[in-house]
């Protein structure tokens, strides 16, 4: 049968927020999305926020939780992005069975996560016989509170570096190759580049996820003190008021990464 | 020289190629889709394991059954485009020209500006039309000094007036150096635009490899004479026949084919002529449909109908 293009039925029309009606949404999402954040700011006077900071150590524990992020933040990216661009080129047997080991820690809740940790490392097991042969101890340790932080962020890394990765047109590294490039060199000017914008985010949220981690560290690092556990003494010791400023410096040093991943990462994809 | 005489298994059949190039010499490989065309030449391009048999490129060995000692990918001076040309999105043009390692960026900038990408060199490859991209990707393949360009229907999502500008293009390119060309397309006409020597395909077998007339005018089978043009078929007992655009072909290559026993009549569209052959038909008779592409209107089809007992179930109106 022939169609003639007048006849030909008009494509159909999908639906599309008008403006109004979308910055009204977006206006929802925000507000009830930063309320917390917006009641922080509205409770705290800035003679509160110094008057806290200048206490005797008080910025001991910012530099626990930097420190310690930062540690867990190498080991995770060592770990787990070669783990992460095998899963996503499927070149690891019996991927599932791998996936399931890296989701586990997400899908148990952290101060669960903290009392199996004590279980597997703490110093009556054999791990934890072994590690003080390396005159490391994984209680109330630096040490102690890295593998914490290990725990409660690297699946986050994992799964987003695989997605990150399998976004990557494995056609390309074929060119690349082709082209004379060996694995590294494809990896490094091929795959890395474009994978970097998805590698940034997730990055930037595992970052947040470890600065943040408390449920496994309330466990097996209770000490030293990182900036989660100085919110929750203080919060306990002197009451919600005395606790806040250090909330708020938590969320001063764990969000500017994250949102600076956020908009290099958009402004890197648009132009890919 | 590319000297490949090897095996891949696949699935349901085995891709087995016996093949030799000379320096700076062009080949077709026609099949239709899913003969094993794009197997053939992965494995040449080292992304396919071989199951038996060697490939030689001059005096390297590239790849030997059970692929211990093959050369790795980007080692092997074999070049490959695909018909997604590939393009690093995050690179200029001419950072994607000057990829390959050891090339020289005054020679990669002189070949872009002989293919008309002057004006693109700055741009990103989002931007490009598709005959462009292919350009682009047809030049860089060709900075890294290949000694074998593998085509694997690159030009085959462009019109066909582009293909075939592309294709000059590329003919262009190799004419004057030593690098041979194995192109894999399922046009008959693009083949024979390509290359001289042109093998036929079907189900990983190579039925015949030839020079482009000869293939056309002499087919060895049913099934290359279908590939190379042939239309309309017809079967009386275990007789077989076929019609030449000048007289009418009696042959035994047919029979080599297990599904075409009897005796077939087969008609090349291309200049027959129709009156004149259907008398010497005699009692031959059957169902034929002509496309006359060229001479004399494009597009136009004229079709004639004589009855005859069809000899594919179901297909006797047209084969392609």
């Amino acid at each position: 049968m022939i169609v003639s293009p007048a006849s030909a039925a008009p494509p159909p029309r999908r639906y599309r927020a008008t403006t109004s009606i979308s910055l009204l949404g977006a206006l929802v999402v925000w507000v009830a999305l930063l309320g917390p954040l917006i009641a922080l700011l509205v409770h705290l006077t800035p003679g509160a926020v110094v008057s806290a900071l200048r206490q005797p150590g008080a910025w001991q524990p910012l530099e626990v939780s930097v420190l310690a992020s930062l540690v867990a933040l190498g080991v995770i990216l060592l770990i787990g992005t070669p783990l992460a661009y095998l899963l996503a080129r499927d070149r690891l047997p019996h991927p599932r069975v791998w996936e399931v080991g890296v989701i586990l820690p997400l899908l148990t809740p952290p101060l669960v996560l903290g009392l199996l940790l004590v279980f597997m490392v703490g110093q009556a097991t054999p791990i934890g016989a072994a590690l003080s042969h390396l005159n490391l101890t994984a209680s109330d340790t630096f040490f102690a509170l890295v593998i914490a932080e290990i725990y409660e962020a690297v699946p986050y890394y994992v799964l987003g570096a695989e997605a990150a990765f399998a976004a990557v047109d494995p056609q390309l590294e074929q060119a690349a190759a082709l082209l004379g490039d060996g694995h590294w060199r494809t990896w490094r000017r091929i795959t890395l580049p474009l994978a970097a914008p998805g590698l940034a985010m997730t990055l930037a949220v595992t970052w947040a996820r470890a600065m943040g981690a408390f449920g496994a560290v309330l466990i097996i690092a209770y000490h030293p003190f990182g900036l989660p556990m100085q919110i929750w003494t203080t919060l306990q010791e002197s009451g919600l008021s005395a606790a806040l400023p250090f909330a708020l410096v938590l969320l001063v040093v764990a969000l500017p990464l994250p949102i600076g991943a956020y908009v290099w990462s958009a402004r890197a994809r648009r132009r890919l | 020289m590319l000297v490949a005489d090897f095996e891949v298994r696949r699935r349901q059949f085995a891709v087995n190629v016996a093949i030799q190039l000379e320096p700076g010499e062009r080949l077709a490989v026609l099949g239709r889709s899913g003969a094993g065309k794009t197997t053939f030449l992965e494995a040449v391009a080292g992304l396919v394991e071989l199951d038996r048999g060697e490939i030689r490129l001059g005096s390297r060995l590239l790849s030997s059954a059970g692929g211990a000692h093959d050369l790795p990918v980007g080692r092997r001076g074999v070049g490959l485009l695909r018909q997604n040309p590939g393009l690093f999105p995050h690179l200029t043009v001419q950072e994607n020209i000057c990829y390959p390692g050891h090339s020289r960026p005054d020679v990669a900038v002189a070949m872009a500006n002989r293919m008309g990408l002057a004006a693109l060199l700055g741009a990103r490859p989002q931007g490009l039309s598709g005959g462009e991209a292919q350009r682009v990707a047809l030049c860089r393949s060709l900075q890294s000094g290949v000694g074998l360009l593998c085509l694997d229907e690159p030009f085959s999502s462009l019109d066909r007036e582009l293909g075939r500008e592309l294709l000059e293009l590329v003919r262009a390119e190799l004419e004057a150096g030593p690098t041979a060309a194995l192109l894999v397309s399922h046009r008959l006409e693009e083949a024979q635009a390509f290359a001289g020597r042109v093998a036929i395909l079907d189900r990983g077998a190579l039925l015949q490899v030839g020079d482009a007339r000869e293939l056309v005018l002499r087919p060895l089978s049913a099934t290359v004479a279908a590939l190379v043009g042939y239309r309309g078929w017809l079967r009386r007992g275990d007789q077989l026949m076929a019609i030449h655009p000048d007289r009418v072909w009696a042959s035994g290559g047919a029979e080599q084919d297990g599904a075409l026993s009897g005796r077939v009549v087969g008609m090349r569209p291309d200049g027959v002529r129709i009156d004149a052959e259907l008398e010497a038909l005699g009692e031959w008779t059957g169902r034929f449909h002509c496309h006359l592409d060229d001479p004399p209107q494009m597009g136009q089809e004229i079709r004639f109908r004589v009855d005859a007992p069809p000899i594919f179930e179901g297909q006797e109106a047209r084969l392609d």
